[in-house]
């Protein structure tokens, strides 16, 4: 029986595959366990949703996100992510609005978070390594350093950009064997450890290293009882469902990511392609989650759930100004410094520490290049002026993208980092104004099958139903009420748990000037190209074809 | 001021090609443009069942087409992606299977038959238009898809050769490419391809006015963004899933570019590099390309006597 079902000749851009691997490299640092999955844990001190279990439950929800960008992709591929499908299933206002604020936008807020981890994963415990235990102190702490912090990784972010997609992917897969073998240093010494060990190890090396301690205690103890005081009582499992929703807010800082690579592939590329990015995306967001259950796993078995729990409380209860009362544990409890207490040896501390900060280096150049993407876009659609668009003839550097990016982000920087206007109580509405343009995109999915039909029906996810609604459109629907959930909490806020709700000022005029300012740069463009004899309507209008 | 509706890269999509053909209307242009690439990459056969009806997969999905209307609309869904249909019994498939000259023997003829369809059709909705439509075959396209171009009443093939687009304006076009891995119908290497280049140049005349000039040149500029495609391996497998970009665009189309300066050019090619550069005083646009989607790409573009390019948008149609 003959089996071929197409046949074809050689053209230009027929690829034959792509590996799911790489994908799943890209969207594995995405949902970055080590840089924003430890950060934001440790803020989640105080709420009563089993941590673990919040990982588990909200990994399983944000699954359906995965179907979501998956079958976007496979119905639009090539076509520049969340902008362009909103702009043409929503229409180019929405998606402008929404895309320039989730994904350029925002982004500036992500500079000073993005160096605060950077920060207290690279320089402050390698300087303690290091025996400098003045300058990490200062590191850890003076907010000039944290700006020079911001200012150096603005420097690495535009120098990886210069040097092109192709280098970053290669210095990606570094980073990522690297990062790995870091963990999987620290998940062993974990493993073999004991409480006893850490105990000890943290009592004698911290206040060596770094100055730690308490008025001649132990920094165990003194730790230990400044997270009580701090409220500290994150449980590592259990709590009630209504608790584990609840730290939901907090932990899709972490978790969801998957998407950030929704991308381009190649052609005549079919059912298979979708299987494949479920699978690269996916399987990011499994295996994220299963390693982040290993670690807090191990964790619990040699530093203890309770003092990494009081450990962070102590720590941001004071940085967040509810205490006068320093730390006993005078630096940020990065797990893999604290595990780094196991040993004496500096050569070992500094080399896992090292490679470990590859996490972070693999993951940092995503920050300005998805913005650049859209700022591209925008620009190509006469939204923004051409110049935004142009790269330097040598280097192929986007300056103008870049400088959109990087001076709004040294502005917000230096507002987070001095806590001006109480910026630092923003953090989470970087995650926020991203949710709200997944939103768009969602109720795209959702859309999508019965407004742009004979896209939808051509695409290779059109076999996929559940109850004989499209696939697409149920998974957008689960995502669609997991957004509106968030979104209730965190603007809402009825049990006051995030901060950035409406009864932060701050929170909300940040907010609404992003909007007004995309909103104002639209109207206005329009406005200016109607004045030169162009329709930006004419942009997304499709061209009857009989 | 002539206003120019550019779109290239079609690939067979049938969808797309009469899109094109209501640009004009569409968007108040005066003149078309097809860049290169109008022949599609894909045949897909519709095999007769023994026991009545057809099947036939498409994006790797499988359909059972019990009647002559399911077939009807496989055959068109099939065309508006870009891809051939045609219909096969068993027999005539293992017989396909077992001989690769008889494929290429029946894709080189059915590319052939869609371009004469397609020409037909351009002159049906062209008549009376008043509109000028310009064809220029690319690197993806067999050399006797020229002359079936040829052959139509209401569409001027231009590549080789210098066009009149109203104002004052001229174009000159090729559809040649520099080397790629997939070694297509109308490839040639940088030396060459610039020796094309400066021929068509010469017939512009002796002082030629570049500001008055578009050059539409299939391949875009070396190192412009325009340029950027996913990194292949020698399997033609794309690496780190795609998101290594690399240019692969023509040095001598670069060069050419910045030694005369044209006022715009127009390129496709590469159909992830849809964007605008500028290259000294010159706008480059390709306007990439959507086919398979049905989604027609294009620019629109305002052609002013003393502004030269007066306005231009990218369009998704």
């Amino acid at each position: 029986m003959s089996s071929s079902t197409l046949f074809l000749r050689k053209a230009t851009g027929l690829v034959r595959s792509w590996s799911v691997f790489d994908a799943f490299v890209y969207a594995f640092f995405s949902i970055n366990l080590i840089t924003l999955g430890l950060y934001i844990f440790s803020q989640m001190y105080y709420l009563e949703g089993g941590l673990l279990t919040t990982a588990v439950v909200s990994g399983i929800i944000i699954l359906t996100q995965v179907v979501v960008y998956a079958g976007l992709i496979a119905v639009m591929p090539r076509a520049g992510g969340d902008y362009v499908w909103q702009s043409r299933i929503l229409g180019g206002g929405i998606g402008f609005v929404l895309a320039v604020t989730g994904w350029w936008f925002i982004l500036w807020l992500w500079t000073p978070l993005y160096s605060d981890m950077l920060r207290h994963e690279f320089f402050v415990p390698l300087l303690g390594i290091l025996g400098m235990q003045g300058a990490a102190d200062y590191f850890a702490w003076n907010p000039n350093a944290w700006f020079i912090v911001s200012v150096i990784m603005i420097g690495y972010i535009t120098v990886i950009i210069a040097l092109g997609m192709r280098s970053y992917a290669r210095v990606q897969k570094v980073c990522f064997w690297v990062g790995l073998a870091g963990l999987a240093i620290v998940f062993l010494f974990l493993l073999f450890g004991s409480h006893d060990a850490f105990r000890a190890g943290l009592d004698a090396r911290a206040p060596e290293m770094f100055g730690s301690g308490a008025a001649g205690g132990s920094v165990y103890e003194a730790t230990l009882a400044a997270g009580e005081e701090a409220g500290a009582v994150l449980p590592m499992t259990g709590g009630s469902l209504a608790a584990v929703f609840l730290a939901m807010p907090y932990i899709v800082f972490f978790n969801l990511w998957p998407n950030w690579g929704a991308t381009l592939y190649g052609e005549v590329k079919g059912a298979d392609d979708f299987k494949r990015n479920m699978l690269g995306m996916g399987g990011a967001l499994v295996a994220t989650t299963v390693l982040a259950v290993v670690f807090f796993l191990l964790i619990n078995k040699t530093i203890t759930w309770d003092f990494y729990t009081n450990a962070n409380g102590a720590y941001w209860n004071y940085r967040w100004g509810f205490t006068d009362q320093a730390p006993p544990l005078n630096f940020w409890p990065y797990p893999a410094m604290l595990t780094m207490f196991l040993t004496s040896s500096r050569i070992v501390q500094f080399v896992v520490i090292l490679a470990m900060s590859m996490w972070f280096f693999g993951w940092a150049g995503t920050i300005f290049l998805s913005s650049t993407r859209v700022i591209f876009a925008a620009a190509f659609d006469r939204v923004l002026p051409e110049a935004v668009a142009t790269v330097h003839p040598r280097t192929r550097t986007p300056i103008w993208a870049m400088v959109l990016m990087v001076v709004p982000g040294l502005i917000v920087s230096i507002l987070y980092v001095w806590d001006i206007a109480n910026f630092q109580s923003l953090t989470l509405m970087s995650t926020l104004v991203i949710a709200i343009t997944y939103l768009g995109s969602t109720i795209s999915a959702i859309i999508l099958p019965y407004t742009k039909k004979e896209m939808y029906e051509a695409s290779p996810i059109a076999k996929y139903k559940i109850l004989g609604l499209p696939l697409i459109s149920v998974a957008g629907v689960i995502f669609l009420a997991f957004l509106l959930f968030l979104l209730y909490q965190w603007l809402i806020d009825p049990n006051g748990l995030y901060g950035i709700g409406l009864t932060n000022t701050s929170s909300m005029v940040f907010m609404l000037a992003m909007y007004g300012i995309a909103l104002v740069i639209y109207v206005f463009a329009r406005y200016y190209r109607r004045s030169r004899g162009v329709s930006l309507d004419m942009l997304y209008k499709e061209i009857p074809a009989e | 001021m002539p206003r120019l509706f550019f779109a290239t890269d079609i690939h067979g999509s049938d969808i797309c090609w009469r899109k094109f053909l209501n640009a004009g209307k569409f968007y108040e242009a005066d003149v078309l443009v097809l860049g290169g690439d109008m022949t599609g990459k894909a045949l897909v056969p519709i095999l007769a069942l023994p026991e009545g009806g057809f099947k036939a997969t498409l994006l790797q999905q499988e359909f059972f087409l019990p009647d002559e209307g399911a077939v009807a609309d496989m055959e068109r869904r099939v065309k508006s992606r870009g891809y051939y249909p045609f219909r096969v019994t068993a027999e005539e498939l293992a017989e396909f299977e077992a001989d690769p000259a008889k494929v290429d023997a029946f894709f080189h003829q059915q590319m052939l038959d869609v371009v004469e369809q397609w020409m037909a059709l351009a002159d049906e909705r062209l008549d009376g238009s008043g509109l000028r439509c310009y064809v220029c075959p690319g690197n993806d396209d067999a050399m006797e898809v020229d002359e079936v171009v040829c052959r139509a009443r209401h569409v001027e093939l231009a590549e080789g050769r210098v066009v009149e687009l109203g104002d004052g304006f001229q174009m000159i076009s090729t559809g040649w490419s520099n080397i790629t891995p997939w070694k297509t119908y109308r490839e040639a290497s940088e030396e060459d391809l610039a020796v094309k280049i400066e021929q068509m140049v010469g017939q512009l005349g002796a002082k030629p006015n570049m500001a008055h000039t578009v050059f539409n040149f299939h391949c875009p500029p070396y190192g412009s963004n325009l340029d950027e495609a996913p990194e292949i391996d020698d399997d033609l497998n794309v690496k780190e899933a795609g998101r290594s970009l690399v240019p692969v665009g023509s040095t001598a189309v670069r060069d050419a570019i910045l030694r005369h300066q044209p006022v715009l050019t127009l390129h496709g090619h590469i159909h992830e590099g849809k964007g605008t550069a500028r290259l000294g005083k010159t706008l480059a646009i390709n306007a990439g390309s959507l086919y398979e989607q049905g989604v027609l790409q294009g620019a629109v573009v305002d052609l002013d006597k003393r502004r030269g390019v007066r306005s231009y948008l990218l369009t998704t149609g």
